[in-house]
């Protein structure tokens, strides 16, 4: 058995605010092999977010264990693992290019040399024209272009994405996914992807984590053996149809 | 496009020099209340030449720089302290703004009998008067940097020196500047008001003294330079706040 890219045994998270205790997520098991796209749906506030965190090892786990290629995650190491959050979140006084430089400036990497990978990425992200602009000066799609392509800089084996779409519009957010799916098959990265769009869900995974109403549990873990390239008339088929509707079953009975 | 509008302003203020000048010839100013441009504008060159002026304009110059140099650190840090220790803001922050709301003046008394009517006194008031703003301000430069790009910081590796410097500095940089600029602004007005209170020197303490023997072209002549060096550092630290804060100016 290969070793997995990301595996969570047993982990739990408890918040703690005013003595009031809540568990966000319930001894949650998750082994993901190398190179899979897994995409992460469940309803609003059943922990995806912090299994996220956890991951990228912004904070630890109340109990549990989160390794990242057999190795013990006790910090963040962006090398390893990228994150893409909601909102772009770059630094808006950095231009396109030195936003995504930014990973490497905190590694100490030459500027001159940190400027060129930045602007490969920008290349591969499709914002090779716009490097020099400062994020007010580009649109919601760009920003989260120039987000992944931050994420992406450091060439991380895994990739972390927290509704990296949510705030943008149908068309965009279908563009961006076929970019993140490309990206993906040329570069053979490890996926967890989070999203409320059952489609987006279907159409970029390999598998799909279903997760319980708070406390956060696995309901269900759903491979999706729809072939690849994903095409836009998959998105009407029959096995698309269905598969959206057992992962839907799920999360309907989840708010009852 | 540029050049319009310092254009439109020099020709409003010579207009208003010469509806100034028109109004003292006909009679409708009082030219002992209010002498006319003509007659201030070459008192204001003899004043420049006077070497006690001079000084005097160094005496001032000097204590709002000192008063300025110390403000700003001591405010700045007491502002972000109090903005990063909970229970102490809690404690301090409301002190802070009842006091800010306080009017400095009325404390002039007491500087003077702490600390005479010397440089060390103007200093001390402008200090005291300045330091309220840049808590103030130390605090909400403090409570403008965004959160998630703490988390991002963190997330792509930064130590803490990393994060103050690459996200807390840059995201401060255009507030702290623009109460600085606020400040620099109460702490002019402190330190003259405490040198026309009561002084031995100083450009305040000669205007006073104009003031009350009513030589009123020497002291529209020194209100004119007054008015000049404060509006050119105003101006500079505008410039500034303008060039490091552009990233957050918005499309339009
Ligand atoms: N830093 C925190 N302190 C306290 N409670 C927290 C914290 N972060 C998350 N929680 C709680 O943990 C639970 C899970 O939050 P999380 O953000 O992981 O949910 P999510 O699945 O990402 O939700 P959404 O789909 O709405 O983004 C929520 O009840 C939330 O209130
Ligand atoms: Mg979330």
């Amino acid at each position: 058995m290969t070793q997995s890219a990301v595996s969570v045994r047993a982990v739990t998270q408890h918040f703690t605010v005013e003595g009031q205790s809540t568990v966000a997520l319930d001894a949650i098991d998750l082994e993901i092999p190398p190179g899979q796209f897994v995409a992460l749906v469940g309803p609003s506030g059943c922990g995806k977010s912090t299994l996220l965190s956890l991951v990228a090892g912004l904070r630890l786990p109340t109990g549990g264990t989160l390794l990242c290629n057999g190795e013990p995650i006790v910090g963040p190491v962006p090398q390893r693992i990228g994150m893409i959050f909601q909102e772009a979140n770059l630094l808006p006084w950095l231009t396109a290019l030195e936003n995504v430089a930014f990973p490497l400036k905190l590694r100490g990497v030459p500027k001159r040399e940190r400027l060129e990978a930045a602007r490969a990425m920008l290349e591969l992200t499709g914002l090779g024209n716009f490097a020099d602009r400062l994020p007010h000066q580009l649109s919601g799609g760009m920003k989260q272009r120039v987000s992944i392509g931050r994420g992406l800089v450091q060439d991380p084996g895994v990739l972390l994405l927290d509704e990296p779409f949510a705030a943008l519009d149908e068309q965009t957010r279908m563009v961006l996914g076929d970019e993140v799916l490309r990206i993906w098959a040329r570069t053979g990265k490890t996926v967890m992807f989070v999203t409320h769009n059952l489609s987006e869900a279907v159409y970029l995974a390999d598998r799909i984590i279903v997760f319980s109403a708070r406390p956060g549990r696995i309901v269900d873990d759903v491979p999706v053996d729809l072939p690849r390239p994903r095409t836009f008339s998959m998105m009407s088929s029959e096995r698309f149809g269905a598969l959206k509707d057992r992962i839907w079953a799920h999360i309907r009975d989840a708010d009852h | 496009m540029r050049y319009l509008e310092p254009l439109l302003v020099a020709v409003g203020v010579c207009g208003i020099f010469g509806l100034w000048e028109a109004m003292v010839a006909g009679g409708i100013i009082n030219a002992r209340i209010a002498p006319p441009p003509s007659t201030i504008a070459p008192m204001l060159v003899e004043l420049l030449g006077r070497a006690n002026v001079i000084r005097s304009l160094g005496v001032t110059l000097y204590e709002v720089a000192v008063a300025f140099l110390i403000s700003v650190p001591v405010g700045f840090f007491i502002g972000f302290t109090l903005a990063e220790m909970p229970g102490l803001g809690a404690v301090f922050r409301p002190v802070v703004n009842f006091l800010f709301g306080v009017p400095k003046s009325i404390f002039l008394p007491i500087f003077i009998l702490i600390f005479g009517v010397g440089i060390e006194q103007k200093i001390a008031f402008g200090v005291f008067t300045t330091v309220f703003v840049l808590i103030l301000g130390g605090i909400s430069a403090v409570e403008s940097v965004p959160r998630e790009l703490v988390t991002v910081a963190r997330a792509y590796g930064a130590n803490r020196l990393q994060v103050v410097r690459e996200i807390y500095l840059p995201a401060m940089a255009p507030v702290l500047l623009e109460s600085a600029r606020l400040g620099m602004i109460f702490n002019i007005t402190a330190v003259l008001l405490a040198e026309i209170y009561g002084a031995r020197d100083g450009i305040g303490y000669r205007i006073a003294g104009w003031g009350e023997s009513l030589q009123m072209p020497q002291l529209y002549a020194a209100l004119a330079i007054v008015a000049t060096l404060a509006i050119a550092v105003n101006e500079l630290l505008q410039q500034l706040e303008t060039r490091l804060g552009a990233w957050r100016q918005r499309p339009a």
